[in-house]
């Protein structure tokens, strides 16, 4: 796709006033839902729940440096956290770190008040593009998604937006990260289900950046780790968060809290729990390896549809709240929005993707995840996913530094040109038509030129664009060896599980 | 002569008030009404009115849990008394439900039997993480007529399959009808274990369960 204008800087950025440089770094996002007393509060009472609840932790080399570091561990894993505990890992934790692309340049410092975009991951289910039809979806899918947001400008990272049905489930991860490491450079957040799938794509992105050592120093992925509850952390979590700790790779930490069912119904209940259960994580890591990179979850707060007992993915309450909360602690986040809760490419599609993408940004989302789901997250769409890119162009612009200068105000052409004067010929015109932003989707023909073009509607445009994109694009081919090394891999893995590898799986 | 007292049971269960409900229930022994026409014309009213309301979206989930707790501490005392009489408290049909093998997804499940619970089941859940030779044990222990399977990964929907299988080798099959659910559970992957039925969400569960038992 043709971009028509990138601005020169992105919201969340400064310039140095003597170096000329641009600056990410503490700069305060615009909007905060919560005041600074609120988070404070907030956080106090996070602190109250480890210490006077407790966390249980299913997995021994959790409790043991819990207990090491100075808590009290009852019932064999059930560890009451001291405060002290919590403030010193929160001095020791990176308060910036920066994804790099798959070459190790770097790519996405998450810090201040910046705001990157990807999809969301592991939808079952897929609206096909090309057809409408909603079906399963395969590792064909997860390779377009890759490709697509590989192409897409205002997507800045890659997740497997599916989950495929054509690969035995046991490798499914696996094979979702080598589909997504061989169609795109992007920096990739990655899923998988037990602690054996997080090894073997660590040891795959290893291979990829050219050892451990240059993976920590240059990382180009990132692990998303979902925890049971606020209190009880599962043995995969806790493995694969430990796992990452010790080799310094960076872990998006994320206990689930359900407003209702696994948690208070209230908002600041609900947080406050969830916020406890990433203070828990924050802790672990750092005591496993102070300095490990570790990224907050900046969503909480939320709760089931108490009507139809779906966990909807646009609820308005809860937004904004974990991102006040997390730029108190001054640590990288990972946010969520961008999906919607319709079924199809419509009208509450993008008006659920773009609120909470715009809410995302002004609140320094850092890592923003869910781009393209529909159905409350059980399905993607290509298309929808199409839309949130034109919808992210749209924000970056709306909310880039204003440049005024002697050049931007323009004084001398004012005055010469006079009252009644035309600027169309004058070069300074030409010089600077292309800052404005120009839609690549979004419609803005008069009705005659709409209707020449086909008429068409928006779901219409973006799965043109889709399909348009996946006919030309190729992105950077994966050097050779490292291709053959992640396959071996996938191919070891595929030995180690029963179920071998399928027909379709074996041809990613 | 007893509308008062079976307008305050219905009444208890609209509220939720699982000690009011009991006390009800003892009054209702105290006073000679007979336990069977407690149940049918006091207690089951105000259910099938919370079932009606949370159907048009009037009442929340809450609302029918707690009903479901009201209805569970009335029957709690009035069984006791059923019994001597020689009568049964009617019931839809017994299901065990749990989450399958590996998989530690509680809500979905709960959910699920909450709901079949509160249309008149007698449910036997058995937890998360459950072997499948758990799950014909207990079918077989309490003559169960439905096993509901809930599974919310991919990786361990597969583990639905094997309950089907073991409920075939202990030959409980076809007598007990399988039924299963969970974010990535198709009709189709139903009908490739072999399972009975499939439901997408906790409203089309009971539904699907009342049909299998014929009701």
């Amino acid at each position: 796709m043709r971009t028509h204008h990138s601005p020169a800087r992105r919201h969340g950025e400064t310039v140095d006033r003597v170096s000329g440089r641009i600056v990410t770094a503490g700069v305060a996002p615009p909007y905060s839902r919560l005041a600074p007393e609120q988070c404070a509060a907030l956080s106090e009472a996070s602190l109250e729940i480890l210490e006077r609840t407790g966390v249980r932790l299913l997995a021994p080399e959790a409790v043991e440096l819990l207990a090491r570091g100075g808590a009290a561990i009852s019932e064999g894993n059930r560890a009451r956290i001291p405060r002290r505990l919590v403030e010193r890992a929160l001095e020791t934790a990176p308060r910036r770190v920066v994804l790099h692309d798959r070459s190790g340049r770097p790519a996405l410092p998450l810090e201040g008040a910046r705001t990157y975009f990807g999809p969301g991951s592991d939808c079952p289910r897929i609206v096909d593009h090309r057809t409408g039809e909603r079906r399963a979806a395969r590792l064909a899918d997860v390779r377009d998604a890759a490709r697509l947001c590989d192409a897409l400008p205002n997507i800045d990272f890659v997740m497997s937006l599916f989950i495929p049905s054509d690969a035995p489930p046991a490798l499914a991860d696996r094979l979702q990260f080598e589909a997504m490491v061989g169609n795109t450079t992007k920096p990739i957040v990655f899923v998988t289900y037990e602690m054996s799938g997080c090894a073997d794509v660590v040891a795959m992105a290893e291979a990829v950046a050219g050892g451990a050592d240059a993976l920590r120093e240059r990382p180009f992925v990132a692990c998303y780790i979902n925890v049971t509850s606020g209190l009880v952390h599962n043995t995969d979590a806790l493995e694969k968060l430990l796992f990452l700790a010790g080799k310094g790779l960076p872990a998006l930490y994320v206990p689930v809290v359900s407003g209702g069912t696994s948690g208070p119904m209230t908002m600041a209940g609900g947080l406050a729990l969830s916020n406890a259960g990433a203070l828990a994580g924050l802790v672990i890591s750092q005591l496993k390896r102070e300095g490990a990179p570790f990224v907050l979850p900046g969503f909480g707060g939320d709760a089931l549809d108490m009507r139809t007992m779906v966990d909807p993915y646009c609820a308005p309450e809860p937004r904004g709240m974990a991102e006040s909360l997390g730029h108190r602690y001054g640590l990288p986040l990972f946010t969520l929005g961008g999906g919607s809760e319709s079924k199809v490419v419509d009208g509450q599609a993008s008006v659920e993707a773009g609120l909470t993408m715009l809410l995302g940004a002004l609140s320094g989302g850092h890592l923003f995840h869910d781009l393209g789901y529909l159905e409350s997250g059980l399905t993607g769409s290509l298309a929808q996913l199409a839309v949130c890119n034109e919808i992210a162009g749209w924000i970056a612009s709306a909310t880039a530094p204003v440049e005024i200068t002697p050049e931007t105000l323009a004084l001398d052409l004012i005055d010469a040109a006079g009252p009644e004067g035309s600027f169309l010929k004058l070069p300074h015109t030409r010089r600077h038509m292309r800052e404005r932003w120009y839609p690549t989707l979004f419609d803005r023909d008069n009705h005659a030129g709409w209707l020449a073009k086909g008429g068409r509607s928006l779901s219409d445009r973006a799965a043109e664009q889709v399909s348009a994109i996946l006919e030309r694009h190729r992105p950077e081919p994966l050097p050779a060896e490292a291709a053959a090394a992640v396959r071996a891999i996938v191919a070891r893995a595929a030995g180690d599980i029963p179920a071998a590898l399928e027909t379709e799986a074996s041809r990613a | 002569m007893h509308d008062g007292l079976l307008a305050a049971m219905r009444r208890s269960i609209l509220d939720g008030d699982p000690d009011r409900s009991a006390a009800l229930a003892r009054e209702a022994i105290e006073r000679g009404l007979p336990p069977l026409d407690a149940v049918r014309h006091g207690f089951v009213p105000g259910l099938d009115e919370v079932g009606e309301g949370f159907a048009k979206g009037d009442l929340f989930l809450p609302d029918l849990v707690m009903a479901g707790e009201a209805m569970k501490a009335a029957t709690a005392v009035l069984e006791p008394e059923l019994q001597k009489t020689g009568a049964r408290r009617e019931i839809l049909g017994r299901i065990v439900l749990g989450t399958v093998r590996g998989d530690i997804h509680e809500i979905g499940k709960t959910l699920v039997s909450t709901m079949l619970a509160a249309a008149g089941f007698e449910v036997h859940d058995v937890g998360v993480d459950v072997p499948a030779e758990t799950f014909a044990d207990r079918a077989r222990e309490v003559g169960a007529d439905i096993v509901g399977l809930s599974a919310l990964l991919t990786t361990t929907m597969t583990a639905q399959r094997d309950v089907v299988r073991a409920l075939d080798r202990d030959g409980l099959r076809p007598r007990v009808k399988v039924i299963v659910g969970g974010a990535p559970v198709t009709r189709a992957w139903a009908e490739e274990i072999g399972a009975d039925g499939y439901g997408e969400d906790a409203v089309a569960a009971v539904s699907l369960a009342r049909s299998l038992v014929g009701r």
